[in-house]
């Protein structure tokens, strides 16, 4: 019972991952949107959507923590 | 959970073991699934009359061999006897280990019983089976002084690995290490991490003067560069990421966050609690959005260790999982699988070269996030002279309607 409990619980914390893939889609989409706009700018662009992809990761990260401290730790 | 079942099954074949009071016979139980090779370990429907026997056969047997072997060299018997007795008290002090062993639940005959188990249950390898085991804290060298926990362990062998690595790489190109003036590769990876930092500073954080930014420059400098090389030094197979414990990126964490928030009352005084209230706000919202920006300002030292915790741990664990099912997919012995083995290889490898990235990049992020953090606590928003200004009331208001952008200009000059 608990273990199943368990299970759905992991399950459900990865739904998190769906807002995080629309952020990241986001993030791209918006640097494509300005390079294709400025060309010139792509160098420094891509830095700042590195960037962006970073931070959004580590937020789809905390899912994944979540579903991992609740299927192995607790 | 193949494991968790396993371990209470040991639990409990050691329970059966410390009941029986004669310890010769107890350690005898353990003895004979390795003599016969059959038995199943944990089977306890021996009676004390089959050890007695047992032992004593094994007596025999070790003083025969012992006087067929050594005949030669001493003809005295009641010497061979006692040689044998020593052999045989030596195998009682073997076993006892085992028991040892099985009663900590550690050690070598701790993991030989659990392959044991697993083959006789037909279960999966012994091997890792969660994936957060390779986080595990093992104590080297234990130290205890009163309560205080100051044990040599896998992480802090991996933290002066960094470090002598670090310390090294910068001593052998800098002047005295013999640095040249034309750079070989290594003295042009060290000057690129220092132009970079130094860039990341110079952009991040503005309005200072050029000497101020230096006084923070080799603070930020070395924390990016110790959370690069540490973040770099864990996707080595086998070695231990130091960066993927809570204690370590919290530590780092709020250190910087309390010397940030000190440097922004070295710096603004008392008006650095208005870092809390952003300029144009209207006062009856005021309550609410000192709580919001003290819990925003609050989370960042939380926020900043946790992000590298979390993409480390969770990073490592993911490669861990998928290098887990290539492996399965590579031991079962079908031409099948093992052609189709190569597509979880390739996203293993995939995956590892996204580690790299995030082991990069993350120590980008938190350099800049430190910077981004430390021009908030210099400048405060730039809002400070907004409730000057509000203070000051109609005496200096001709003056601040005037001049209020001049004003701010010339402030952070003087900074």
């Amino acid at each position: 019972m608990l273990e199943g409990a368990k299970s759905m619980g992991a399950g459900a914390a990865t739904i998190a991952l769906a807002g995080a893939a629309v952020g990241i889609g986001n993030v791209f989409s918006s640097l494509i949107h300005s390079v294709a706009r400025n060309p010139s700018l792509a160098k420094q662009l891509f830095g700042y959507a590195i960037l962006g992809f970073a931070l959004t990761e580590a937020i789809a990260l905390f899912a994944l923590m979540m579903a991992f401290l609740i299927s192995f730790v607790f | 959970m193949k494991r968790r079942f396993s371990e209470t099954n040991l639990n409990s074949s050691s329970d059966t073991f410390s009941r029986i009071p004669n310890p010769n016979t107890t350690t005898l139980t353990e003895s004979n699934p390795l003599l016969s090779g059959t038995q199943v370990a944990g089977n306890d429907t021996y009676n004390n009359h089959d050890f007695d026997e047992v032992n004593d056969y094994l007596r025999s047997e070790i003083f025969e061999n012992v006087k067929k072997t050594f005949k030669r060299n001493c003809p005295d018997e009641n010497k061979l006897l006692s040689i044998a007795e020593d052999l045989h008290n030596y195998e009682n002090d073997f076993l006892k280990e085992i028991l040892e062993d099985l009663k900590n639940k550690e050690g070598e005959h701790y993991d030989f019983a659990q392959q044991q188990l697993n083959k006789i249950l037909g279960g999966t390898p012994p091997t890792i089976t969660s994936p957060l085991d390779q986080f595990e804290i093992i104590s080297w060298i234990p130290i205890e002084i009163g309560d205080l926990y100051f044990s040599f362990t896998n992480s802090s062998l991996f933290m002066l690995l960094t470090l002598s690595l670090v310390l090294l790489l910068f001593y052998f190109v800098t002047k005295k290490g013999g640095g040249k003036l034309v750079p070989n590769a290594w003295q042009s990876l060290v000057e690129i991490l220092y132009d970079f930092v130094l860039n990341l500073v110079n952009e991040q954080i503005g309005g200072l003067s050029g000497n101020v930014k230096q006084k923070y420059f080799p603070c930020i400098s070395v924390t990016f560069t110790f959370s690069l090389f540490r973040n770099l030094q864990g996707m080595i197979p086998y070695s231990f990421t130091v960066t993927s414990h809570f204690l370590i990126t919290l530590g780092l964490s709020f250190s910087l966050f309390i010397g940030i928030t000190i440097v922004g009352f070295q710096r603004n005084g008392l008006h650095f609690l208005s870092f809390s209230l952003p300029a144009g706000v209207p006062l009856p919202l005021a309550p609410f959005l000192v709580l919001l920006e003290l819990i925003s300002y609050c989370f960042r030292a939380l926020s900043l260790g946790i992000r590298l915790f979390a993409n480390m741990m969770a990073g490592h664990s993911l490669v861990k999982i998928l290098s887990g099912f290539a492996w399965t997919m590579l031991c079962m012995n079908n031409l099948f699988y093992f052609i189709g083995d190569l597509g979880p290889l390739f996203i293993v490898l995939a995956l590892t070269g996204l580690e790299l990235g995030v082991a990069i990049s993350q120590a980008h992020v938190s350099t800049i996030s430190i910077c981004i953090y430390l021009n908030d606590a210099t400048n405060l928003h730039q809002s400070y002279l907004f409730i000057i200004e509000q203070k000051r009331g109609t005496k200096f208001t001709k003056f601040t309607r005037t001049g209020s952008k001049k004003s701010r200009e010339k402030k952070s000059i003087l900074e």
